[in-house]
């Protein structure tokens, strides 16, 4: 069974390994890579590493940044497999499947390993004294405004350490970005809530109802959310909670829920003023302005412009007022358009009216340390920086943890504008579509490797900053982590303030030591609180607790009636969010391009949803290649015929599409960030995902689905396999 | 096994499901997965493939329906004929279901695949000569084939991927069948250290990497033996029993509704050691 390329050596090879954070001695890494055969014998271990016993080290996950704990597990150095942590109040030991796949990021074969510099067309692999000495050259007499720094989502020290870095040019210009961020929603809840991101308990209310957000799946912190959901189902006082998902295609929340509704896209924010004007009716108490808002959205009317039933109207709305407390919440399908700031802010008028603020949304702790707090990434930067560079302002553009080649629309012509930036320099993982536009390349540290700290926007029950540490040794000897970076481009700037620092983890461990009292250390000595931070991988604070302000009020909302159908391009386009693939920056991790779309099971490839009617108005069928094209160019991509969506759209999974980046992720499926039309929430600025309109054709052939579901497509025939009851033939309460 | 063997003896040799005079002792280990929780995120299918070194094949193989995922999430749709599928869809995470009477136990011509006196359904690797006869025979088709070599098949285990694989799992060559083994290389190891300090093993223990994962804390994992641990409790509220053939729910439709635990294809006896838990979907919307 076991063969040449993979006998038992590789194992041995390397026992001569450190184990996590720790340098080591003698052998190093270049015997297993270069094919050496040296075996290293154990004269002397480290006390931890017994060869064929687990250890096991705290970290937290960075495959998104929801900020779940995890255990690695290690065995001869080498880490195998992520747990959740039990002791974090986010995931209590639960891990996602993105989550699963971080392995494949730190063992992942396509990732960059040396400085690249281009020269021409071609890139050369350089030393890190010669990267740091053409940026400081590079940096030399430019001034702040014409440095652009991108990133994604940033806290905890590295942001720390990122400020600075800009600071030390007074440059202003950084811009946080992420391609699919709930940045409309923060805004609304702020002007609702008083606060970005309020916590929602579900696990306390009694009934969901939810707007297109997908908290199982990847909004905000899904597998927190996954766990109240538990909770929910279960039931307060032995009452199962009922989740209503509202949207125009189904998401994996949706497919839980008990009634799924299909609205037309766009209507979501209709639909909530007229549940409250149904309310109303119904003797919910509103305020004047309230009620005068809702008025004219009586349940003819709204059923007519969202298509849902006045008879479903009425049973929400008799559901809704008997079972208190509830939940409303607005996801990404009503934020996605140019008007979604209204229709979030409709949607949190419901949860008001309702009496839900306080009991089911309340108020979410926050970390004592602003420094550190969260800058999460929005769109709009996007926008800013694409301006700004198209404007040839910049002269040094710095990215991390974006691909904006990738993920900005086409029509943002961000690929063209990049190239008007002087200098380029990108930190990168892996080789992906940015990273080629760029003049240096700075191979980064994988997760598992580097040292960080990080505080996650959404605190589920109480303050928490993670500790990020390495796992095991680096894997490959020329890649730096990112803090490191920052602190040696800090040293050109302020040698005298940053000397003391001899690396990322001297500063982190220094800054921690500095604020030990005030993290909950006061009476442990430093070395003591160090290794119980370490080995906790948390650390959890009084978090200062604010009050969430706002009152239910309609002013300044308006919604405009649903949009005309377009005569040319008489379909929406629903770019759909996958929980395991999301942006693309995982796309290339195998398991993640090979673990089945949940509700279509399709795997390793782009396909476009359409309803069984609508397709067979226009004579598609399954696995039809099908051009969608809109204003801003078109993208063919193979028919699947789905239920779950409205028959006046049409939807194509994010994430797919890579041109670059690695074998399991270049050449696989399209890209629709590339056909988007570029239109943008009115009062933020942020790109309304949902606004593009497209229409289909047949482009002549026909493909067989690659996908998990059978032939039959999902059908049981008769078996009884997965089988459902109603709600009042159980006993909830009674079971174990 | 000689087939007049086996002819002689068969009731012997069917014999291996718990009855009153044979039980399980002390363990037998099952499981529990509660659809009403379970939401079809796929967690536990890539946790699987993380524990149990289970190649990546490719779109072409997994278009040729030879992928090795152990734990697979099916999705249904109702089949009522309605426009917009407005109850969702139906989840159901599917691998071994770990038989007593295992229909694919008994087609083995080499007897590669037999029954763990802790009620486990083993594959022995290097007996297995991949007749493929299980596969055939197993109705809940959840057993896979190594139709290549994966361990020198390109890109599967590339450099520093193949460091990721767990040493305590085989890494299984061209031409044998695998399947979920209920994460036995875990269970061994719980049995052990129990062993070491003179006890058996407790409910919690010992999870399986599915049941870890799982955001839901849908799936229950332990033994039915030991009346203290979840799974037994579980079974025992449901009333459903490892060695019959219709539980109580089944029997009295009407009367006895309150009950959701099931297990999928009873009527095939093939005694499975997973119970399943009814989704549960709300009347009054």
């Amino acid at each position: 069974m076991m063969n040449s390329g993979f006998d038992r050596r590789d194992f041995l090879k390397v026992l001569g390994w450190g184990g996590a954070a720790v340098a080591l001695s003698g052998c190093g890494n270049g015997s297993v890579e270069d094919g050496k055969e040296t075996v290293v014998s154990y004269v002397e271990t480290n006390d931890y590493m017994i060869p064929s016993i687990s250890v096991y080290f705290n970290s937290t996950c960075a495959q998104c940044d929801a900020g779940c704990s995890i255990t690695g597990r290690l065995r001869e150095g080498r880490v195998l497999k992520l747990e959740g942590n039990p002791d974090s109040t986010i995931n209590r030991g639960k891990t996602c499947g993105l989550g699963q796949a971080g392995v494949q990021h730190h063992y992942n074969p396509d990732r960059v390993r040396e400085p690249l510099l281009r020269t021409g067309s071609s890139g050369e692999a350089i030393t890190w004294e010669k990267a740091y000495a053409l940026i400081a050259e590079k940096t030399k007499g430019v001034s702040g405004e014409e440095i652009a720094f991108l990133s994604g989502g940033v806290s905890g020290h590295l942001k720390v350490l990122l400020g600075n870095y800009l600071d030390s040019f007074g440059c202003k210009n950084h811009f946080a970005y992420e391609a699919i961020a709930p940045a409309v929603l923060r805004a609304a809840n702020k002007k609702s809530y008083g606060v970005e991101m309020p916590r929602f308990n579900i696990g306390k209310a009694k009934v969901v109802l939810s707007f297109g957000a997908d908290f199982l799946g990847s909004w905000v912190s899904p597998v927190h959310f996954s766990q109240q959901y538990a909770q929910f189902r279960k039931g307060v006082d032995g009452q199962r909670g009922v989740l209503i998902q509202v949207e125009s295609k189904m998401t994996l929340t949706g497919a839980n829920a008990d009634r799924w509704l299909v609205v037309r896209p766009g209507t979501e924010g209709i639909l909530a003023l007229g549940l409250i004007n149904a309310l109303g009716a119904h003797g919910v108490a509103l305020s004047g302005d309230v009620a005068a808002a809702v008025k004219g959205y009586d349940k003819a009317r709204v059923s007519k412009d969202t298509g849902v039933s006045a008879e479903q109207i009425d049973k929400i709305v008799a559901l809704l007022k008997a079972r208190t407390p509830s939940l409303v919440l607005a996801g990404s399908a009503a934020e996605g358009y140019a008007h979604g700031s209204q229709n979030a802010a409709a949607i949190n008028l419901l949860n008001q009216v309702l009496g839900n603020v306080g009991k089911t949304v309340e108020v979410a702790e926050v970390v004592p340390f602003p420094q550190m707090a969260p800058t999460t990434g929005n769109t709009a930067a996007l926008r800013k920086l694409n301006d700004g560079l198209a404007a040839g302002k910049y002269k040094v553009l710095f990215s991390y943890a974006a691909n904006p080649v990738f993920t900005a629309p086409g029509a943002m012509k961000f690929k063209d504008n990049m190239a008007k930036a002087g200098f380029k320099v990108v930190f990168a993982h892996y080789l992906d579509e940015t990273a080629l536009q760029a003049d240096l390349v700075l191979p980064l540290d994988s997760a598992l490797e580097d040292w960080n700290t990080q505080v996650p926007e959404y605190l589920a029950t109480c303050a928490q900053i993670n500790i990020q540490q390495p796992l095991m040794e680096k894997l490959h000897a020329n890649t730096r982590g990112m803090g490191d970076i920052l602190l040696a481009l800090l040293k050109q700037r302020r040698a005298e303030e940053y000397k003391g620092f001899e690396d990322y983890y001297a500063y982190l461990r220094g800054a921690m030591l500095k604020n030990k009292a005030a993290l909950g250390g006061g009476k442990l000595d430093d070395d003591t609180f160090w290794n119980e931070t370490l080995s906790k991988g948390i650390v959890k604070l009084e978090g200062r607790v604010g009050g969430l302000s706002g009152r239910a009020s309609a002013a300044g909302l308006t919604l405009p009636a649903p949009a005309a159908v377009d005569a040319q391009y008489p379909l929406q386009l629903i770019p759909s969010v996958n929980a395991s693939l999301r942006d693309g920056r995982h796309t290339n991790q195998p398991w993640l391009q090979e673990s089945p779309d949940p509700l279509t099971t399709i795997v390793w490839d782009s396909w476009v949803e359409i309803h069984p009617r609508k397709a067979a108005e226009l004579g598609i069928v399954e696995g039809d290649i099908v051009e969608v094209s809109g204003k801003n160019g078109s993208i063919k991509a193979q028919a699947y015929l789905f239920p779950g969506i409205h028959p006046d759209a049409v939807s194509i999974p994010l994430g797919r599409g890579h041109e670059a980046m690695g074998r399991y992720a270049k050449g696989y499926g399209v890209n629709p960030f590339q056909i988007l039309d570029p239109v943008f929430d009115k009062e933020t600025g942020e790109l309304a995902l949902h606004e593009t309109r497209v229409k289909i054709s047949k482009a002549g052939s026909r493909v067989i689905v690659v996908k998990d579901e059978g032939v039959v497509g999902g059908m049981q025939m008769g078996k009884k396999i997965a089988v459902r009851v109603s709600s009042d033939k159980v006993k909830l309460s009674e079971e174990v | 096994m000689s087939v007049s063997n086996l002819l002689e003896n068969w009731s012997e040799f069917r014999h291996l499901h718990p009855v009153d005079d044979v039980p399980h002792d002390p363990y037998k280990w099952a499981m529990s997965i509660d659809l009403d929780a379970c939401s079809g995120c796929n967690a536990c299918s890539v946790a699987c493939y993380a524990e149990n070194n289970l190649p990546v094949v490719g779109k072409e193989k997994y278009a040729h329906g030879q992928a090795m995922h152990w734990m697979r999430i099916e999705r249904y749709w109702d089949e009522d004929g309605r426009e917009f599928p407005d109850q969702g869809a139906q989840f159901l995470p599917m691998m071994c279901q770990q038989c007593e009477a295992a229909p694919c136990e008994t087609v083995c011509p080499v007897g590669a695949t037999n029954h763990t006196p802790d009620g486990i359904n083993s594959q022995i690797y290097n007996r297995c000569i991949g007749s493929r006869y299980c596969s055939a025979n197993c109705p809940f088709k959840v057993r896979y084939f190594n139709w290549y070599d994966y361990p020198t098949t390109d890109n599967v285990w590339p450099a520093e991927m193949n460091q990721q694989l767990n040493p305590d799992v085989t890494v299984r060559g061209k031409g044998v069948m695998e399947k979920c083994t209920f994460c036995i290389q875990r269970v061994t190891v719980a049995k052990n250290n129990a062993k070491n300090e003179g006890r058996i093993v407790h409910d919690g223990d010992v999870q399986t990497a599915c049941q870890q994962a799982c955001p839901t804390s849908a799936i229950s994992f332990g033994n039915l033996v030991d009346k203290e641990s979840k799974v037994y409790k579980q079974w025992k509220a449901q009333q459903v029993e490892l060695d019959k053939d219709a539980q109580a729910k089944d029997k009295n439709e009407e009367g006895r509704s309150e009950l959701r635990g099931y297990r999928i294809f009873e009527e095939l006896r093939p005694y499975p050691s997973v119970m399943y838990l009814e989704r549960v979907r709300e009347s009054a919307v």
